[in-house]
């Protein structure tokens, strides 16, 4: 642990430190930590908990249940593949593929080189323009399995 | 120098469309004027541009930075309001999308804006009440619940504090015009909510956006500070406080008491009501959840009066409902008319048929828990009344069209596993069922399932319809069942024999 992970983490404990005891937000904290640590680390949950005033099971509890905080650092750059129903019906699912072999990892695991993670997101309200990718915050609409390489080359 | 004032969507699915590479390379040039706006929801024609022309807008369909000087020289334009996608709407609660800035407040005013708060200001919290129920305004996130009776219970419920939230966690696959209203038309959704605060008597609210949509979360905090730096949530002498929360991805918390489980930041877990949130909600006080698209339209309803939002639509549904098509459409994008326009027309006039090369399968209407229609169903009228009655939803408006390369049996594997990932765990129908579900479709995609399988994936459908605590397992059988029904040998060319 560096001085600078733990001073963020710090940062982050303090600004959800729970203004009346009757309401810690865990999800709130959580959301915090992710944002200034890019993951939620396991070795964090009993000051997480002992700032909130909860059991460390309430915090696994929240920690667990929501798809969208992570307990491992990914990659560099994150690629989210919309599974959503529009998507499917304009064959997502090529496209996924494609970036599967492409990148060679299983989905949710960072590349050897730790530049990409691959995930699914189940619709990121692209619907219209989709097939939907997401790199970081970029989103790319109407994509196709050919445009995978090219979609990627910039994320170095 | 002479510059000439361009119009561009700054709208999430225009950018992926390839706006953001448009106003990259345009804004180098002293000549162009760009104005960010919303997006009219023509996604088909995105990247769109537009110029002022002699008798209105002139817009450019899937522009790319080329087109430039043909643009600039005013050279094949189509006048915006004779493209029939938008030229047949009815645009009410979407009027100003693609005409203005979306956090532009002045020019909110200048369109309409802040008429029904201050019409809302002039009546009785009863009388606001009284509008909504003349209005016949259902709740657009899915349940279709009468808005009013909702607002009458916290109405009259006695607490020192009560709550008003807007349920932005549009996860329904499919969907996207609260997206759309978040970062096209913010305004117009807090106004909802600053009405809705007035007839029930709340002092702070909550927008509740979920984790895909960060800009339309951005947008939202960015008008919340111009609202309250323009002294707008001051609403007599109570000041309304209003506040961005961001959910973590979980679908079922789309569901109002797993979202203000989620809001109070435990696990999104599905309560047993009663009681109603409308009674105990957030921390146990009186509080209004409703949908971003319900409440972007009530400022309509109070500046037009609810009288002419009931003669809108059907008996039954009234007004009009914001359709969204995806999918294998020709054309899709957000399409909004009054109810009553059967699905083949909506279908035809607005998606204009299917994708080049591509053939009709089947539609599905209100997102994963939608259920399909094949070609034969689909002069059903667009309404509550008749989807119920066929045993279907309209949901939130999302309509994706699936084509003749489309696999049933995968399609209905993807919608149980989907429920599976989903099922917050409270209730055992759609805890396991949904896993039970999940497992059979795989057995029968592997080529090992019987018939037995498909009997017993009819039986555990009727309990998880019947058994259910909330929608989410509740209506997950339906797109799988409706699947077996329409394309039956589908499934049986699978099974062992």
């Amino acid at each position: 642990m560096t001085t600078r992970h733990n001073a963020k983490l710090a940062e982050a404990l303090e600004s959800c430190r729970p203004v009346s005891p009757a309401k810690p937000n865990i999800l709130k904290m959580l959301l915090a930590i992710q944002s200034a640590l890019g993951h939620v680390p396991v070795n964090t949950l009993p000051q997480i908990a002992q700032t909130l005033g909860v059991t460390e099971a309430q915090v696994a509890g929240v920690l667990s249940y929501y798809s969208d905080l992570r307990t491992q650092l990914p990659g560099r750059h994150l690629i989210r593949v919309c599974m959503g129903e529009s998507c499917m019906a304009n064959h997502g699912g090529r496209v996924f593929r494609a970036i599967q072999d492409h990148v060679q990892v299983a989905v949710g695991e960072a590349t050897p080189e730790n530049r990409f993670t691959v995930e699914t997101m189940s619709c990121a309200g692209n619907c219209a323009v989709s097939p939907t990718v997401m790199i970081d915050e970029d989103l790319r609409g109407r994509v196709t399995p050919s445009d995978v390489p090219s979609l990627l080359g910039p994320y170095k | 120098m002479k510059t000439t004032r361009l119009y561009l969507a700054n709208d999430t699915s225009s950018l992926a469309a390839g706006a953001g590479r448009l106003a990259e390379v345009w804004s180098k040039r002293p000549e162009i004027q760009l104005i960010r706006t919303s997006s009219r929801g023509a996604f088909f024609l995105e990247p769109m541009v537009e110029r002022d022309g002699p008798n209105g807008r002139e817009a450019w369909f899937n522009v790319a930075p080329d087109d430039v000087s043909r643009i600039l020289e005013g050279v094949g334009g189509t006048p915006v309001a004779t493209i029939p996608f938008l030229r047949q709407q009815t645009r009410f609660t979407f009027a100003n999308f693609g005409v203005t800035e979306p956090l532009a407040l002045d020019e909110y005013q200048k369109r309409g804006g802040l008429k029904g708060l201050a019409a809302a200001q002039n009546l009785s919290p009863e009388a606001i009440v009284e509008e909504l129920r003349l209005s016949g305004l259902r709740g657009r996130g899915g349940a279709a619940f009468p808005v009013w009776k909702k607002w009458q219970v916290a109405q009259q419920a006695q607490s020192e504090q009560k709550y008003v939230v807007a349920n932005a966690d549009e996860g329904d696959a499919g969907t996207y015009c609260d997206r759309m209203i978040m970062e096209g038309d913010p305004f117009r959704l807090i106004e909802g909510m600053m009405i809705c605060a007035r007839a029930i008597g709340a002092t702070k609210g909550y927008l509740y956006c979920r984790y895909e949509y960060p800009a339309a979360a951005k947008a939202m905090q960015f008008a919340i500070q111009k609202a309250r730096e323009a002294d707008l949530l001051d609403c007599d002498d109570d000041s309304f406080d209003l506040e961005v929360v961001v959910g973590a991805g979980s679908y079922v918390c789309g569901e109002e008491t797993a979202l203000l489980e989620s809001l109070e930041g435990r696990r999104g877990v599905v309560m047993a009501k009663p009681p109603y949130p409308a009674e105990s909600g957030l921390y146990d006080k009186p509080t209004i959840v409703s949908n971003v698209l319900t409440f972007a339209t009530i400022p309509n309803i109070l500046a037009n009066g609810g009288a002419w939002h009931g003669s809108l639509g059907t008996e039954g549904s009234r007004g009009t409902m914001a359709l969204q098509l995806g999918g294998r459409v020709k054309q899709p994008g957000l399409v909004e008319i009054p109810f009553g326009m059967t699905l083949r027309q909506a279908l035809e006039q607005f998606g204009g048929g299917m994708a080049p090369g591509a053939r009709f399968k089947a539609v599905q209407v209100g997102g994963p828990l939608g259920s399909l229609f094949p070609e034969s169903q689909l002069d059903i009228p667009i309404c509550y009344d008749a989807f119920a009655k066929a045993g279907a939803i309209l949901g939130h408006g999302g309509i994706v069209v699936y084509d003749d390369e489309t696999n049933m049996v995968e399609l209905a594997r993807h919608f149980m596993a989907f429920t599976a990932d989903e099922s917050c765990g409270k209730c055992t129908p759609c805890r396991v069922g949904s896993v039970r579900g999940r497992e059979i479709l795989e057995r029968i995609q592997s080529g090992l399932g019987t018939e037995a399988d498909l009997v017993l994936l009819s039986d555990l459908g009727e309990t998880m319809k019947s058994a259910s605590l909330c929608a989410l397992g509740g209506r997950a059988p339906y797109p799988v069942l409706t699947a077996i029904e329409h394309f039956p040998n589908e499934f049986r060319g699978r099974l062992k024999v």
